[in-house]
């Protein structure tokens, strides 16, 4: 590394310039901390702070604590058990359970979400009249509470909710939609899929308008139709935002719990447990933080491991 | 070059042992508390804080307008109350224990008490208790029961809670029953249920007969009262182990699941939780349901809000060849006293004040629920009220849950095998040998 030295207004000694010359680099290592470094450093250390103190070093704690028996209550803190919490979870069925719970949820919410905000980018990627309007509705159930949307669709979802008033009015039987193990998961999987839309669609949008449109006018001029623009023009130059929102997406997902937590409770039979909601009935519910600790970096690794398949899937195809 | 070396390493070393310091001093806790004598502290003047669980904004309102503001004007003390939802009350607590932040009283239900006295987080109150007049604690002595763990006081009860079977008159009358001779035994309430059942042209009840609490925590409850009325315990005498997988809990088991299965079902929409739905989206407001359980604020609340409805309540039954109904019941949430407070003295004279017999019954007619005291009985409040009345009637069939350590996840536990159950996902003798191998875990890991 070398630092730029400007003159010294005074003409001390140093390796000032003289005479209007042009400053000289230098890569003298007392010098890096005296002057741009030491105060973009200054600049920067609120937020490494912050970063280390309220992110890094809670993480570090949890993996700590997911190395010990510890339950918040207790005066002695936390006891060293080594890889027990790990082991003991090998066995433990109803972590297995919300594994699969927690991967179904993932998988049935996320090609739906992306496919239906594709399309909707795609239609709104076009000036008609109430476009801004249409685009504004469409992201307004992101901005809303996730607790307060799943409040109303329990109710929605609800023996005399909306959905079972419309269907009594059809003359069709009324369903348990959150009581039934058949149908709980992909109720809420329908309502998450309700709430995602937006903002990917937002996502997908921004990607569609950074896609050069001589590339579309090139691809006409190549006798390109419609299918043929979408797949060799838009499909490569969305792929970049493509990542980002797939990523997201099953990083979210995988950390389902507001929704389940208002809608089932994990239930019925279990069928709507996913992995944050079981941590949270081990940490909160029976104080075992070794535990539910060890259940979230099980979960964190699955959750990176997943996250970097699909980018390494959706950008190699790039490659 | 070495001496910046060492220089940058001391900054960072020091740097890293400031902020891991900063970090886990939020985590360390507190030592053990002294264990304050009662009436050591001088209670004129001095500050507490005091945190209660519930939302209901008629209580908060009671509490912090004018319960507390007449306790600090009678002793000059000040008193910080805070309002913690019961869902995240013990979430609070936990982390306020382990940052040595815990309010100096604070409210809980009976099921989280046996936790806090094994993490020795509670004061013991039996010495407090014992300066009592005999007159008071033979008053309270129902409610007391229910907010001790090992013969020892730790929680006082604010209130008395329960669930007891609410019917509707009229259908009764429909149905050709006689309303004012509601069924004694579990049988006859099967047997009246079927009569009440009504089914559309394809077989499905569109009112149920009975409904009992089928819902994650009230199944674990209705499971209990059915077995406590079947001549059977939950946990056996020493409450070291499981003894619902006895012969009468298999039966009682059986009864809880054919309510809502079989060609001869009475009960719709297992697993529903409707005793927390709005009171006019309640089954037996809506016509969907002649009898159901219901606490006495829930009771109350509908017959409230339903003037012109002849709703009446069902006494405990009990199975034919058992002693006597139970209930599930007893003590209802009440207060304990951090073992760390420094004002002891002053947490309990705050407590005292809340169960003196005009607070008491100021308080828990604000919020519509049994008064912890028996006298309480020859009040306005509770003879004006024939449900308040039934359920003072009732309050020694009232039946709490085990107050042992682990308590909690216990329920959980319990309550994954009765859902297995009720959905005939196993036969009732699986689930509660299963069940009972998980119970019999916990209870050898909590000690």
């Amino acid at each position: 590394m070398s630092v730029v030295v400007r003159p010294s207004p005074k003409g001390a000694r140093g390796p000032a310039s003289v005479g209007g010359a042009p400053p000289r680099r230098i890569s003298n290592p007392r010098r890096r901390w005296t002057n741009a470094s030491r105060s973009g450093l200054l600049f920067v250390l609120p937020a490494a702070l912050y970063v280390l103190v309220f992110q890094l070093a809670p993480v570090l704690y949890g993996l700590i604590l997911s190395f010990t028996k510890y339950s918040p209550l207790s005066r002695s803190g936390p006891t060293p058990i080594g890889v027990e919490n790990y082991a003991r979870l090998l066995t433990d069925a109803d972590f297995g359970n919300s594994l699969l719970v927690t991967g179904r949820y993932v998988a049935q919410v996320l090609p739906i979400t992306v496919a239906a905000a594709l399309g909707l980018a795609l239609l709104v990627n076009r000036p008609f009249r109430g476009v801004g309007f249409f685009r504004s509705a469409l992201y307004v159930p992101h901005i809303v509470s996730l607790t307060a949307v799943s409040m109303v669709w329990l109710w929605i979802y609800s023996q005399n909710g909306l959905i079972n008033e419309i269907l009594g009015i059809l003359g069709l039987p009324r369903q348990s939609w959150l009581l039934d193990q058949d149908t709980a998961l992909n109720a809420a999987s329908v309502m998450r899929i309700w709430m995602a839309l937006g903002s990917n669609m937002v996502l997908l949008l921004a990607g569609l308008q950074s896609i050069p449109k001589e590339l579309y006018e090139a691809g006409r001029v190549d006798g390109a139709g419609a299918w043929g623009l979408f797949r060799y023009v838009t499909l490569p130059g969305l792929r970049p935002m493509l990542v980002y929102v797939v990523a997201m997406d099953i990083i979210f997902l995988a950390q389902g719990f507001a929704e389940i937590y208002v809608l089932t409770q994990g239930g019925p039979l279990g069928s709507t447990t996913t992995v944050n909601y079981l941590i949270y009935t081990q940490a909160f519910q029976y104080n075992q933080l070794g535990y539910a600790s060890a259940m979230a970096f099980v979960l964190f690794a699955f959750i990176a491991g997943f996250s970097l398949l699909s980018i390494r899937g959706l950008m190699g195809r790039q490659k | 070059m070495q001496a910046m070396k060492r220089h940058r390493l001391f900054t960072g070393t020091v740097t890293i042992a400031a902020v891991s310091a900063f970090v886990l001093a939020g985590c360390a806790g507190p030592t053990a508390g002294s264990g304050t004598s009662p009436g050591a502290v001088p209670t004129e003047g001095g500050k507490i804080s005091v945190w209660f669980p519930g939302t209901d904004p008629t209580e908060i309102a009671l509490v912090t307008k004018k319960i507390v503001p007449n306790f600090e004007k009678a002793t000059g003390a000040q008193v910080s109350v805070t309002y913690v939802d019961w869902s995240n009350i013990s979430t609070k607590l936990n982390a306020a224990f382990a940052a040595g932040t815990a309010p100096d009283v604070f409210g809980h239900g009976p099921a989280a008490v046996a936790d806090f006295v094994t993490n020795k987080r509670v004061e013991p109150l039996t010495n407090y208790i014992q300066q009592l007049s005999e007159k008071d604690r033979s008053d309270m002595s129902s409610a007391l029961q229910g907010g001790q763990v090992n013969g020892v006081q730790y929680l006082v009860p604010l209130s008395m809670q329960g669930s007891l079977i609410m019917y509707n008159a009229a259908d009764f009358t429909a149905a050709g029953l006689d309303p004012n001779k509601p069924p004694t035994t579990w049988e006859g309430v099967r047997a009246a249920a079927k009569q009440l059942t009504k089914r559309d042209a394809s077989g499905a009840i569109t009112r149920s007969g009975l409904l009992l609490p089928s819902q994650p925590i009230g199944r674990q409850q209705t499971f209990a009262a059915l077995l406590l009325s079947n001549g059977g315990t939950q946990l056996n005498k020493e409450q070291t182990a499981a003894a619902f997988d006895s012969q009468q809990g298999v039966a009682a088991l059986d009864y809880f699941t054919s309510l809502f299965n079989g060609p001869d079902a009475v009960s719709a929409g297992l697993g529903a939780n409707y005793i927390n739905t709005p009171t006019a989206q309640q089954p037996i407001v809506l016509g969907t349901a002649s009898m159901e359980f219901q606490t006495p604020n829930g009771m109350q609340q509908i017959v409230a809000a339903n003037p012109k409805m002849d709703l009446r309540v069902m006494m405990p039954p009990k199975f034919e060849g058992a002693d006597k109904g139970y209930a599930m019941g007893g003590a209802g949430p009440g207060l304990m006293i951090n073992a760390d407070s420094k004002h002891k003295a002053l947490a309990w004279k705050f407590i005292q004040y809340m169960i003196a017999p005009d607070t008491s019954v100021e308080y828990t007619q604000g919020i519509g629920a049994v008064p912890p005291r028996s006298s309480a009985a020859e009040t306005s409040y509770v003879k004006n009220s024939p449900i308040l009345k039934a359920f003072v009637k009732a309050a020694p069939q009232f039946v709490p849950n085990p107050n042992v350590p682990g308590w909690v996840q216990i329920r959980d536990t319990m309550d994954k095998f009765l859902e297995q159950a009720l959905n005939k996902k196993m036969s009732s003798k699986d689930a509660l040998t299963q069940a009972a191998a998980a119970v019999d875990k916990i209870l050898k890991a909590n000690g």
